[in-house]
């Protein structure tokens, strides 16, 4: 049996997040454990698996504790010296810490890094600092100890809490959630309902993931702390099926929960009963949309349907109900741990609290990171994320997934909240924030969303469906180099209409990726219209790639890669592209080191 | 309760849609996938109003808006007709071998526009059929894919083996989409052909086997009842109560 | 037939279906569990479950259609997920698609006729620090290259022969 986190006891904390996983952290955490099973150590050592650290670029992560050593990027091959020399000698392995590429200091902990200084963890607090399968770890950590208190409250003082705090739902619309539980709360009816919506379906975002998977029982307060301010006796989450470690973490935990008293009848004593159920959802973005959710959950298509009657009213089996996102719920513990007023101090005036962000795409520190609301883009992509690689260009950010928008260089100070993303003409939506650079089309990245939207869509209102087939059509004509001028009148024209007749919420953002650019990257479109180019050098009907004699080296790197034999050179001497073997892939311009490649 | 749709002040009871509440006092508001049987499907769109509150003012489907205040609506203003025509123009080239469509799409004065046409297809999924086959039929058909892939068919595309080939949703369809032909050798719908069976007094055709044998298993209508097409039966009725009466 | 199809079993149906109450919710679950059995969704699970359930046949196609998580072909021996998240995207994720239908000649969605490889497209792994992944079966192949795909195509068996356009 493991002891659970502690201060006394030496911890070795493994990421197993799914970008560590992927870059083979389980490999290292069972060369770990071997290692430590058969070669004495001074000091008592135990190892965890924790959840995803946020600095997926970095990973593998091992951590050990209390001594704050953070270890980038370690292999199986790197435990029999980290057991020799750390865990025997305390000495440090530099090669394994991080780099600090302005200082170029190595540094001890994780701590003293730009990426983790900078932020404010509230939601993320306990991952990867605990095994999600240990309540105890959980408990351990001011767990379950809000629960407590709630319990001794009565529901409206719950509520009032909440509506204190200031807390917007973090899924995408931004609606109050307080406001939303004590609708549900007025409401006369035998049976209430609560979801948490884990559907998270926003390509480049995956913060709910995260929760779910590396603190799954922060959830599980959240809702039950729900259940006692609105009255409800059953729980669902609904969850991506192929999430399967998240679904197995919340089984695990839901499990301990029960056996615990935290869950089931009479919860700690009380007259609350209370339990969840865990749904696995089928592959659907539309079912992030909260009545498509709930019709999947009945048993049916994902289709939404109009919300002139809220599901506060009625909602699932046409009973009020209250449908949360992850993070949502990751915060209400905190909330009523450390009282609202606590919360509403950070953030802005619209916007209390903090937001993660999956920061992703062009930027140095891929990953996860939470900053207080009103963080500026600049902060957020430089101070945390270190810029943009390769020293080019910032050009746009995505934030708010495919029915979100892209912002411009020109307003990387603009303080993100819910508010101010709105006017932006884009949309918190889940907290994808995703960097493009001069190497970005952004007209492909238009019909990128569009694409993925038209997949998505679920078909059943006909401006939505019939609009982004209609938008697809004419975004891949463009990028092909076939369009007029007329055309772009006709986007805006089409999008208008979804934005204001579509059923949903999907429909009704699903033309804001095709306006936004338009607004603040006519010239892009123009130049694929008129001048059949691709001023990023993406689209591939509109680009020849071909090698500047000038800064070439004649390294040999682009013809070493490049899938079809098609650049030829002698050594240190400049190297040529042949035109008729080239498929335009642009891997030649992301291997030259010396920005030789251009295209035109 | 006393709302305003266009001026007009009428009475509703609380609960009726925009839709219902204006069709009940003869005014109109487009739609193509409503119709009275089945209530609103909010599907088209081409139904959007736009209501003021005392709080607000929205655009709504007037299919699924439930009336619960004192509402004035609009039926029409320039934003809500550029709406609609973007979406007949749409759905013209989704299904423009539909005469009716195409009717829409001229009296709307939708502007060109150089979208490829979806050349032989009749179809808007308004899928009054779907309604159709699930309340007068045996749940034959249903809205597959989804998406700009959605489409109406019968399970894996086949001919269905619960199809009673009652037509009901060929019956329903304003666009003409659903293939039904009809000769004394059979009835041919969704990829099935059905025996058809002739009225025992008049020899029209007007029924198909499956059709009758599910009324009966539903309903317990007998089989010398169902015999007769549906003025047959009718007339056959008015004969026996006029022997009743004599 | 790809090699680890199995054959379709009664049996197996019917354990999966006893896990659950014969009620609509649970159809969802019960086609993942099928699906998780064959790797695919085969028609007699779909017409079991409907008759299990008792709704119409055309309604659980209607899911099984409409939930990209279920397949109602087999999958190849060795199933490619290139990943179309937004960060893969912008890393070059296309290309890697193009590349598999060059030199397999599939599309997503689509089964070698060998029935050894089939390729599908996902929406985010999650793993967008390691953009553009490809998955091959369970394996996460991170920051793939148009290079790259042909070297993990041929670690799996495939023959590299490049079709013409």
């Amino acid at each position: 049996m493991q002891p659970a986190i502690n201060d006394d006891k030496r911890m070795i904390l493994v990421c197993c997040g799914t970008g560590c996983l992927a870059n083979g952290s389980m490999e290292v955490y069972r060369a770990l454990q071997e290692q430590l099973a058969t070669t004495e150590v001074q000091v008592e050592t135990y190892t965890k698996s924790t959840g995803c650290n946020g600095w997926c670029e970095k990973g593998p992560l091992v951590k050990i504790m209390p001594d704050d050593i953070t270890y980038c990027r370690v292999t199986a091959k790197d435990i029999p010296e980290i057991a020799a020399k750390t865990l025997q000698n305390g000495e440090l392995i530099n090669r394994l810490l991080y780099r600090d590429p302005k200082t170029k200091q190595r540094v001890k902990s994780h701590h003293e890094i730009d990426f983790y200084k900078k932020q404010h963890k509230v939601a993320l607090r306990n991952i990867g600092e605990i095994d999600p399968a240990s309540i105890e770890d959980y408990i351990q950590r001011d767990g379950y100890k809000a629960l407590g208190k709630v319990l001794e409250m009565t529901p409206l003082q719950v509520i009032d809490e909440i509506i204190k705090s200031g807390l917007r739902g973090r899924g995408g619309g931004g609606f109050p959630t307080g406001q939303k539980w004590k609708a549900c709360a007025a409401v006369d009816a035998s049976t209430r309902y609560i979801i948490c919506n884990g559907d998270e379906g926003d390509p480049g975002a995956f913060m709910d993931r995260s929760i779910m998977e590396g603190d799954p029982h922060t959830v599980i307060e959240g809702m039950i702390i729900c259940a006692h301010a609105i009255g409800a006796s059953s729980g669902f989450i609904y969850v991506r099926d192929e999430y399967s470690l998240a679904v197995k973490n919340l089984g695990i935990a839901i499990n301990d929960a029960r056996t615990r008293g935290y869950l089931g009848p009479q919860i700690l004593g009380s007259q609350l009963s209370f339990d969840i159920e865990i749904v696995r959802g089928g592959g659907a973005f539309v079912c992030g949309e909260e009545t498509a959710l709930m019709a999947s959950i009945e048993g049916n298509v994902g289709e939404p349907r109009d919300k002139y009657i809220y599901p506060t009213e009625k909602g699932l089996w046409g009973q009020p109900t209250i449908i949360n996102n992850v993070e949502t719920w990751a915060n209400v513990p905190v909330i009523m741990n450390g009282g609202a007023p606590a919360f509403a101090a950070i953030g802005t005036e619209g916007s209390k609290g903090t937001k993660v962000f999956s920061l992703v795409g062009k930027v140095i520190n891929t990953g996860l990171v939470e900053v207080p609301m009103g963080t500026t883009l600049r902060e957020i992509i430089y101070g945390i994320g270190g810029g943009i690689p390769g020293g080019r260009k910032f050009k746009a950010v995505q934030t708010g997934g495919p029915s979100g928008g892209c912002i411009p260089a020109d307003m990387l100070d603009l303080q993100v909240d819910f508010d101010n993303l709105t006017k932006a003409g884009s949309m918190m939506g889940s907290g994808g924030l995703i960097v493009m650079d001069e190497h970005t089309c952004m007209v492909e990245i238009a019909r990128y969303y569009v694409n993925f939207l038209a997949g998505e869509s679920c078909g059943k209102c006909a401006p939505c469906r019939e609009g982004l087939k209609a938008m697809l059509e004419i975004l891949t004509g463009i990028c092909k180099g076939e369009g007029s001028e007329a055309d772009l009148d006709f986007l805006r024209e089409i999008g208008e209409t979804m934005q204001i007749a579509s059923l949903c919420a999907l429909g009704k953002t699903a033309p804001n990726p095709v306006l936004s650019t338009l607004n603040y990257f006519r010239d892009e479109y123009l130049s694929h219209i008129n001048e059949h180019h691709c001023p990023a050098g993406v689209c591939r009907d509109l680009t020849r790639f071909y090698i500047d004699v000038e800064p070439c080296t004649g390294c040999g790197l682009c013809a070493k890669n490049c899938p079809m034999d098609a650049i030829s050179g002698d050594r240190k001497e400049p190297h040529v592209i042949d035109q008729d073997k080239c498929i335009q892939c642009g891997e030649c311009r992301n291997q030259c080191k010396f920005d030789a490649v251009k295209a035109r | 309760m006393k709302i305003r749709i266009d001026q007009q002040e009428i009475d509703v009871n609380p609960g009726e849609t925009i839709l219902e509440a204006a069709r009940q006092n003869g005014i109109n508001i487009p739609t193509l996938c409503y119709h009275e049987a089945f209530g609103g499907q909010g599907m088209c769109r081409m139904c959007m109003v736009e209501v003021k509150t005392a709080h607000s003012t929205n655009l709504v489907a007037s299919c699924t808006y439930p009336i619960n205040e004192v509402i004035e609506v609009h039926t029409s203003t320039p934003v809500i007709e550029k709406a609609r025509r973007t979406i007949i123009a749409l759905l013209y080239r989704t299904a423009p071998q539909s005469e009716f469509m195409k009717k829409l799409y001229q009296e709307y004065k939708c502007v060109e526009n150089q979208l490829e046409i979806n050349e032989n297809e009749r179809c808007i999924l308004c899928r009054l059929c779907v309604r159709a086959c699930e309340e007068i039929g045996s749940s034959a058909i249903s809205a597959i894919l989804r998406g700009t892939e959605k489409r109406i068919s019968t399970p894996f595309d086949e001919a269905s083996t619960v199809c009673i080939g009652c037509a009901a949703c060929a019956n329903i369809c304003p666009t003409g989409a659903i293939e039904l032909s009809q000769t004394p050798a059979g009835r041919t719908i969704w990829n099935r052909t059905f025996a058809v069976v002739t009225c025992q007094r008049c020899g029209q055709a007007f029924a198909t086997r499956e059709q009758l044998d599910y009324i009966a298993q539903h309903t317990g209508i007998k089989g010398s009842e169902s015999k007769l097409c549906d003025d047959c039966r009718k007339k056959n009725l008015a004969a026996q109560i006029e022997q009743y009466a004599q | 037939m790809a090699a680890d199809s199995r054959p379709i079993k009664q049996k197996t149906f019917t354990n999966i279906l006893d896990q659950y109450p014969a009620e609509k919710r649970y159809i969802l679950a019960m086609m993942q569990d099928v699906q998780g059995e064959y790797k695919y969704l085969p028609r007699e699970g779909m017409q079991m479950i409907a008759a299990y359930v008792d709704v119409p046949l055309s309604r659980v196609y209607s899911m099984a259609t409409f939930y990209k998580a279920f397949s109602l072909v087999p999958k190849g021996r060795i199933n490619f997920k290139v990943c179309d998240g937004t960060a893969c995207h912008i890393k070059g994720s296309n290309i890697i698609i193009d590349q598999v239908y060059q030199y397999l000649g599939i599309r997503p969605g689509e089964t070698t006729p060998d029935g050894e490889f089939s390729l599908e497209t996902v929406n985010c792994l999650g793993a967008c620090a390691l953009a553009p992944a490809v998955v091959a079966n369970e394996k996460v192949h991170p920051k793939v290259t148009s290079s790259g795909i042909i070297d993990i195509i041929k670690s799996y068996g495939g023959q590299i022969n490049a079709t013409s356009n």
